[in-house]
């Protein structure tokens, strides 16, 4: 079944983006036997010919195949559609519906794209499957620990905590000990199309790039979270209005109308009465967050103990203790106050490097308000 | 898993080789006869005599004037312009055009109707009932009278051999213009403009071993088209551009050969689809023939397979050196849901396979090829089920 001396055959998710082209590149010279893979999530509709509209789906497509092409590997695009559309686009629109902000590609991550690939790989004889994620995983004795990313810049273990952790050794990370820049010196070193492209911030669903377009075609129209509201402060005093609670997240300063309004940040969306509460920067702080929908990678913390919960992608973990721990939740408490803690975003617990586990931010404790 | 035996193409209705013969009626065009036909020169003349043998050696393939036939560069071009082409000549007339297909064209067709449509076309589409084209909505859309009436000779996914000798007499009756694509029926049935009401035909080069961006339009009258492309004037300004002479005696050449070898090969390709067939279906639960018990060419052989994915089953054929395809080559590299089997077959939901025959296949591949294509659906339902 192996291809090569001392290589296996690893499946890897491939984008079409320099770091995937990059660890399929990283893969072919440690000797395994690479297979490519891209997944089609989304289909742009329309007639792609003649709108000429550049489909970030196609070209992701088309830039992984030349890239497989190039290192000679076979690369073979899987339609998941329906599934990424069960699994993540509802839950995304589904979860704005709510009042919360969604972290897509972690639903992507957790529930579609490593099972579906593990699954269609071991079809194709591989034993593995591998992602151009800036993670390390350390395969001492035992389980596999998932570590953050070398390059903390470019670190992405926020948006893998969702992995199952029985498929843990099943994955590779071949970028987890580069920084971004060196990547691209080795995209380039070895002449790949992607080497130069610039990082896709987007989602890849959203292809006007305001997920409100998505919103606005996915939910009825009369839905709340599309209808107008007030802008009110914490006391309940209306200082405007808003078109659809939606278009808000916690902690998010532009967007609220009226002069006084420069300095007020989003503290909570209240979708039952379609409120949009604002305020100044300091009644953003909070006590505390309950996380739920959990997963964990790593033994779940005793009640009492500390660790780190990061809850926003590219900010700092935060010092916390453990307060409870059920089976559906977990209850924490931040040793100093957090700001801007966004219900529906990923709350991620760290022990030092390690991933220990995470879940999505249900709601916080001891707002100041 | 690993392909240690030779690797089996089934993918020729996708594209061919270029067969040595068609090389061998390149060659002199492309070095020693390399003028440009428009040129008064000695060199322009060698050219010119060149591109005039390939016109006439195809015109005589099909049965039809050298005068009929306008070299285009595929069958991708050649759709469009009869399409397309006809319908802004009815626009620079003044008359409401109106595009009739069959829900089962290529998208060459169907895109140039919907690009027609945006430009202030009609266009009617007529659907099938249990497979079999429905003559009725043809008749009605014809009685609209229509200023085209476009239908494939064979389907590229399925193999359904449409019935244009019935669809052009019904055409002819209203007076309304018949064009077909013709680019999988070429080689395997008899096609010729003139054994059949047909007035416009495309051909292609590359589904026949001639060379990759070559076509031809054969038309019974080019004047009710208008040109998509502009420049010198060649080929009756209706594909100018210096022509490409060595693709138009490489077209020409396979084009003789596809015809004259098809009674024989047709029967060869015939017999090694039926024994795959069989073997398939016996070995395969569930297994069905897309457009089974309809009249098929005899090079496609399409199945439809439950409880499998379509993705995954041709990945794994690949890794085990068997080229097949979802039903047609999509740019994507995705095999999106056929529009073909849906207009077929609404109901189904079924993975489809599509492998289809030609020069590369030998006789005694059959039974490989069952044993290869089984085990790759077994595997993928196993993943199915998982």
């Amino acid at each position: 079944m192996n291809g090569s001396p001392g290589g296996r055959r690893i499946l890897v998710a491939m984008s079409g983006g320099v770091d995937s082209s990059v660890a399929a590149a990283m893969l072919v010279e440690a000797g395994h036997d690479v297979v490519g893979a891209t997944m089609k999530t989304f289909c742009y509709g329309g007639d792609a010919a003649e709108s000429r509209k550049t489909c970030c789906g196609l070209e992701g497509i088309r830039d992984a195949r030349t890239v497989a092409d190039r290192l000679e590997i076979p690369h073979y695009v899987f339609d998941v559609e329906k599934e990424f559309a069960r699994d993540v686009i509802d839950d995304f629109v589904a979860e704005y519906g709510r009042g919360r902000t969604p972290n897509p590609c972690v639903r992507c991550n957790s529930n579609t794209k490593f099972r579906d690939l593990l699954r269609r790989g071991q079809v194709l004889g591989c034993d593995g499957v591998a992602s151009g994620h800036y993670v390390r995983l350390d395969r001492g004795a035992g389980t596999p620990r998932l570590l953050r990313g070398a390059d903390r810049s470019k670190d992405q273990s926020y948006f893998l905590w969702g992995l199952p952790a029985d498929l843990l050794g099943l994955l590779h990370f071949p970028l987890g000990n580069l920084t971004k820049a060196e990547v691209r010196a080795r995209a380039r070193g070895l002449g790949l199309v992607t080497a130069d492209k610039p990082e896709s911030q987007e989602i890849c669903f959203v292809p006007t790039g305001d997920y409100r377009d998505l919103l606005a075609g996915r939910l009825p129209t009369t839905h709340p979270a599309l209808s107008p509201g007030a802008i009110v402060d914490p006391r309940g005093r209306v200082l405007g209005r808003h078109g659809g609670y939606s278009g808000f997240t916690v902690g998010q300063r532009k967007g609220i109308g009226g002069g006084r309004s420069e300095r007020y940040h989003v503290l909570e969306i209240r979708p039952e009465t379609r409120e949009v509460v604002v305020g100044p920067r300091h009644l953003l702080e909070v006590a505390g967050v309950v996380v739920g929908d959990l997963n964990w990678l790593a033994p779940p913390p005793e009640p009492g103990r500390n660790l780190r919960v990061q809850v926003r992608y590219r900010s700092p973990a935060l010092a916390c203790t453990v307060e409870a721990l059920r089976r559906e939740e977990v209850e924490l408490s931040f040793l100093e106050p957090a700001r801007a803690v966004a219900p529906g975003q990923s709350g991620v617990f760290f022990d030092g490097e390690r991933v220990v586990g995470g879940g999505r931010v249900r709601r916080v404790r001891g707002a100041r308000r | 898993m690993n392909p240690t035996t030779r690797p089996i193409y089934l993918d020729h209705a996708a594209t061919t080789p270029v067969r040595p013969e068609v090389a061998e009626a390149m060659a002199p065009a492309l070095a020693e006869d390399f003028g440009n036909p428009s040129s008064g020169h000695a060199w322009g003349r060698r050219a010119r005599r060149r591109l005039e043998e390939a016109r006439a050696a195809l015109a005589a393939a099909l049965g039809v004037r050298p005068d009929e036939v306008v070299f285009t560069r595929g069958g991708t071009e050649s759709d469009n312009l009869a399409v397309l082409g006809r319908v802004r000549h009815d626009l620079a007339r003044a008359v409401p055009p109106h595009v009739v297909t069959s829900a089962v064209e290529h998208p060459a067709v169907l895109e140039a109707a919907g690009r027609a449509a945006r430009e202030g076309a009609a266009h009617t589409v007529v659907g099938f009932d249990a497979g079999v084209l429905d003559l009725d909505a043809l008749e009605a859309a014809l009685r609209t009278r229509p200023s085209l009436v476009s239908c494939m000779w064979v389907n590229n996914e399925t193999g359904l051999v449409l019935p244009i000798a019935e669809i052009g007499a019904a055409c002819r009756r209203h007076g309304i213009p018949l064009h077909s694509d013709a680019v999988q029926a070429v080689g395997k049935l008899p096609v010729g403009r003139g054994n059949a009401a047909v007035d416009l035909l495309t051909v292609t080069g590359h589904k026949i071993y001639g060379p990759k961006g070559t076509g031809a339009l054969v038309a019974r009258d080019f004047r009710t088209l208008r040109p998509l492309h502009f420049g010198g004037g060649q080929e009756r300004g209706l594909r100018p551009g210096t022509e490409d002479v060595a693709g138009a005696a490489g077209l020409a050449e396979a084009v003789r050969l596809a015809v004259a070898e098809a009674p024989a090969e047709a029967a060869r390709l015939g017999a090694l689809r039926d024994e795959v067939e069989a073997g398939l279906l016996s070995r395969i639960p569930g297994a069905r023939v897309n457009a089974g018990g309809l009249r098929r060419a005899p090079h496609i052989l399409s199945l439809g397979i439950p409880e499998a994915d379509s993705d995954t089953l041709l990945a794994a054929l690949d890794a085990s050196g068997v080229a097949a395809s979802g039903g047609s080559a999509c740019a994507s590299g995705s095999n999106a849901p056929s529009r073909t089997l849906a207009a077929l077959d609404p109901e189904d939901g079924a993975a489809s396979l599509r492998l289809s025959f030609g020069r590369l296949t030998r006789g005694r591949d059959a039974t490989r090829i069952v044993r290869t294509v089984a085990e790759a659906v077994e595997r993928t339902r196993a993943l199915a089920a998982s």
